[in-house]
């Protein structure tokens, strides 16, 4: 089969962007090698290991799985668009906790723990195993993911109170 | 000593890496960088006899096909005393017909964009005259060797009488035989190369590595020109745990494509391919008996190790030699070490290679002995303990293996163990405890490192070092600080470029003394530079001095050594030198070598775990390690780098396996749903803590390094508990639910 250029078009970090690009490629590709966001990163290609995580509407999404031509008019954030500074309590508790260390998978991670406090601001154990055991860290971050989850959580909480 | 070194510093590349800044190889923005496809062979020996590349060469975006039809040979890379670099698989890419193993690239197309080059690989047609692979040890028996050393170390080791003490019926005894299988490293970060040429005699390589001198002057030789005509650029790793130290055929293929098609060309290996074609941690089949009195003291140890490795290559797993060889105390201690050749991709170093699968086999053994003698397993362990490397004969240095065991078992609460497998529950769960002991050697290498100094007081240090997610950012700087004596904060360590002065792999837990050992000798030469400029300034309070009375005395300051009253701060002796800046280097000198003394870090694994009768998965649910790894430069990283090696175990011990077809040779566990390593709700909390201190005698900084010791020991600790918890003994890994039932 000979690829089939499109132009599509795309909300990234808040800015609209056309693309002209294969309609079957991953928008993982898109984002890293078309609009340069290598923030966001490549794994698997088959959605297992969640280091290619953005958020859509606040939901943790695997941007391996979306294809450019399922992307079309859809509105992302990657990891550049939580905060450039390391300021979101998400970024800052991961600081706090040290937890990356290659920091390959942890954009994705960070992202994933985003939708999961979007859902549930007070995660228990338990959903914190459900919602992170689907990505994969193999320096073994996890212990100290968990930690940062849980200060992050207090962090939105009393953020969010008026 | 100052108080740079130790304290918990959080990681100064952790800002980078939790907003997507930090810039692995593959994604630096290289223009009209074209993509590189690759072709494996699906037969695991033979030759090719045709190839038709056609179909390919005419697909849109095309730019080359590279086949070893037309691939220019390269250069041979001889292997040179102190030559540098480490090539595992020691051939060339496309440069003659023979295929070695299933998944061999066989071609790499060029093209414009991924999907070009990926739909043009589909159009190549390989035609094969397969021969029959030798793919087991059974098969490749007539081949077997017995290697008598491995990195200059003897593996075939033979004190005493073992035979005889092993047949002693006066003696308890067991004789047991543990398999390991093929361990893939996968770090999330696949290996890739983007490389830019300029003209044909200058050539770049962004490349996910663990030694870009070893790139370096590997591709330099291979490409036949002069060594600082080729740089390597690699400032962050996406982890490697052994998988990167070596040049593997991408890197190769990616230069050789780039001058082909006269473009930038990026090699990214497939998460399929990194099963194949990056190395991979070789199974092993090892036999231990051992030979005690009934009070527990060992009379004889035999370690029979059996691995594989490829027909393209001669890496060995050691793992009697790392284990058996220097871990207990026994008059007689023997090991045996064969190795196959087969038609499998070429192993490679993983994680303490030898060390994880020889302790996983001798403390597994251990424990059973333990059990025949009806003793407490840390009993035994101490009743054994060799304070003299029981093979040299001489003392280890700065051991501390005693309080290892004594801190973590009351950190656990061993003492409240009952012996009895089975006994104990926690409501319908079965509860087992389960320990082992750690270690690993303290290697060293050479290493140079460049310092700039300035007059306000900041530093830039350089060396071509790496940082894997080890934390080398971090901890060099910590040393920085207290070496050169300047603020942590005003430090700037820069690692990860061949243009650098010389750094040895990343592997071998060797990064964090021997190039601390070059920035302890390059602040040395920046305090004797300051020295010779103060004692020739007549304001100055050292002026007429002799600079070899003078050195740091304070953070910021020199002195006179006997009287430290007289003292210059570095910031005044460039003002009013009128110097912005200072640089000095240090050269590269072969390490000191002290044989009065071995040196080896230890530790000891304390773990939990619960198993439902009915359902037999392994849950560990508790961790203690406690190390003894010299001095510890940077507390969080080490405590992570710990942490890590054990997850990692937990993995080797529960859940991973590259599985083979038995008749093609080829991995069928090719990505990560298929191959498990552990995730969040697999690994408990970890606690992990450190004793012992500083081992001068090793290097100035004191410290032997921790990136493979964590791992080490994990795997034997958890099966441990699992006879425990069940009494049924597993001796294939991983310990899968079916091998419970």
């Amino acid at each position: 089969m000979v690829p089939f250029m499109s132009e599509i078009s795309l909300t990234v970090n808040g800015t609209k962007r056309t693309v002209k690009v294969d309609d079957d490629m991953p928008l993982v590709w898109v984002l890293r090698d078309t609009l340069a966001l290598t923030g966001t990163k490549f794994g698997c290609g088959m959605g297992v290991c969640g280091s290619c995580t953005i958020l859509e509407k606040g939901k943790a999404i695997r941007s391996c799985q979306i294809s450019a031509s399922q992307a079309k008019g859809r509105d992302f954030m990657t990891i550049e668009g939580l905060s450039k500074d390391a300021s979101h309590p998400c970024q800052r508790a991961w600081l706090e906790e040290d937890v990356a260390q290659c920091g390959f998978c942890q954009p994705g991670m960070i992202l994933t723990a985003c939708g999961l406090l979007r859902e549930h601001p007070d995660p228990t154990d338990a959903e914190i195993d459900a919602a992170m055991s689907d990505s994969v860290c193999r320096c073994g971050t996890y212990p100290r993911m968990r930690k940062a989850i849980r200060l992050a959580a207090t962090a939105l909480r009393t953020q969010k109170k008026p | 000593m100052s108080a740079t070194i130790g304290p918990a510093r959080n990681r100064v590349d952790g800002r980078l890496k939790v907003t997507g800044g930090a810039k692995y190889s593959v994604e630096f923005e290289v223009p009209k960088c074209a993509h590189g496809w690759t072709v494996e062979s699906n037969i695991a020996k033979g030759k090719i006899t045709a190839i038709d590349t056609k179909p390919a060469e005419a697909a849109p975006g095309v730019l080359a096909v590279l086949t070893h039809l037309n691939t220019p040979k390269f250069k041979p890379v001889p292997k040179k005393e102190g030559a540098t670099g480490i090539r595992n698989e020691e051939r060339f890419p496309l440069n003659d017909d023979e295929v070695h193993y299933a998944g061999q690239y066989v071609a790499l197309v060029v093209a414009e964009t991924i999907e070009q080059a990926r739909h043009a690989a589909s159009l190549i047609r390989v035609s094969y005259a397969p021969e029959e692979p030798l793919l087991s040890m059974e098969a490749a028996g007539d081949k077997a060797k017995k290697p008598k050393a491995n990195n200059n170390e003897n593996v075939q080791v033979n004190k005493g009488d073992a035979e005889t003490a092993l047949k002693d019926g006066s003696l308890v005894g067991i004789e047991q035989t543990y398999l390991t299988p093929t361990e893939t490293h996968n770090p999330i970060e696949m290996s890739g190369t983007i490389a830019v040429w300029e003209g044909d005699q200058k050539l770049t390589l962004y490349d996910a590595t663990q030694f870009v001198k070893g790139v370096q002057n590997i591709l330099a030789q291979a490409f036949g020109l002069p060594t600082e005509n080729v740089r390597i650029i690699c400032p962050f790793v996406g982890g490697a745990f052994g998988c990167k130290g070596a040049v593997w055929m991408h890197v190769f293929l990616a230069a050789a494509g780039a001058k082909a098609a006269g473009v930038p060309v990026k090699v990214h290996v497939t998460r399929r391919n990194m099963f194949v074609a990056s190395g991979h941690r070789t199974p092993t089949r090892q036999t231990l008996s051992l030979a005690a009195t009934r009070d527990g003291k060992l009379q004889a140890i035999r370690h029979v190790s059996e691995t594989l490795t490829s027909t393209v290559g001669k890496f060995t797993e050691s793992c009697g030699a790392r284990s058996t060889g220097l871990m207990y105390e026994s008059p007689a201690i023997r090991v045996e070490e064969t190795v196959y050749p087969v038609n499998v991709a070429t192993p490679t170093f993983m994680r303490a290679p030898g060390e994880c699968p020889g302790t996983y086999a001798l403390e597994c053994a251990m424990d059973e002995l333990a059990d025949a003698l009806k003793m407490d397993p840390v009993a035994l362990r101490l009743a054994n303990h060799a304070d003299n490397h029981p093979t040299k004969n001489v003392p280890f240095s700065a051991k501390h293996l005693k309080e290892a065991y004594q801190l973590g078992a009351g950190k656990f609460g061993w003492a409240k163990r009952n012996r009895e497998p089975r006994s104990m529950r926690d409501g319908d769960l079965l509860v087992g405890w389960g320990m082992a002991t750690a270690t690993y050697p303290a290697h060293k290498r050479s290493a140079a490192a460049r310092v700039q100094l300035r007059a306000n007081g900041t530093a830039t240090v350089q060396c071509a070092t790496h940082d894997l997610g080890t934390g080398a950012y971090t901890a060099f700087t910590q040393i920085s600080s207290e070496q050169l004596g300047l603020q942590f904060e005003n430090i700037t360590f820069e690692l990860g470029k061949s243009d650098f002065p010389f750094g040895p792999v990343a592997g071998g837990s060797n990064s964090t003394g021997t190039v601390g050992t070059a920035i302890h000798e390059v602040a040395g030469l920046l305090h004797k530079a300051l020295a010779e400029l103060a004692v020739k300034d007549s304001k100055s309070p050292l002026f007429n001095l002799k600079t070899d009375d003078i050195a740091m005395v304070a953070p910021g300051r020199i002195g006179l050594k006997t009287d430290s009253a007289k003292s210059d701060a570095y910031a005044d002796i460039l003002k009013r030198a009128s110097k912005d800046s200072i640089d000095v280097q240090s050269e590269m000198k072969p390490p000191e070598e002290n044989k009065k003394q071995a040196f080896q870090s230890w530790g000891a694994h304390f773990c939990e775990v619960k198993i439902d009768p009915l359902l037999p998965r392994v849950q560990v649910t508790r961790v203690v390690s406690v190390m003894n790894c010299g001095r510890v430069v940077s507390a969080k990283t080490a405590r992570s780098q710990i942490i890590g090696g054990v997850v990692m175990g937990i993995g080797m011990a529960l859940t991973e396996e590259t599985a083979y077809d038995p008749f093609t040779g080829l991995p069928v566990t090719r990505n990560l749903a298929d191959y498990h390593v552990p995730t969040n709700a697999d690994v408990p909390e970890i606690d992990v803590a450190f004793v012992g201190e500083p081992d001068f005698a090793f290097n100035p900084i004191g410290a032997r390094g921790m990136g493979e010791i964590g791992i080490t020991g994990i795997a034997a600790a958890i099966a441990n508990a699992v006879y425990h918890a069940t009494g049924k003994r597993v001796r294939d890994l991983p310990i899968t639910p079916d091998k419970l039932i």
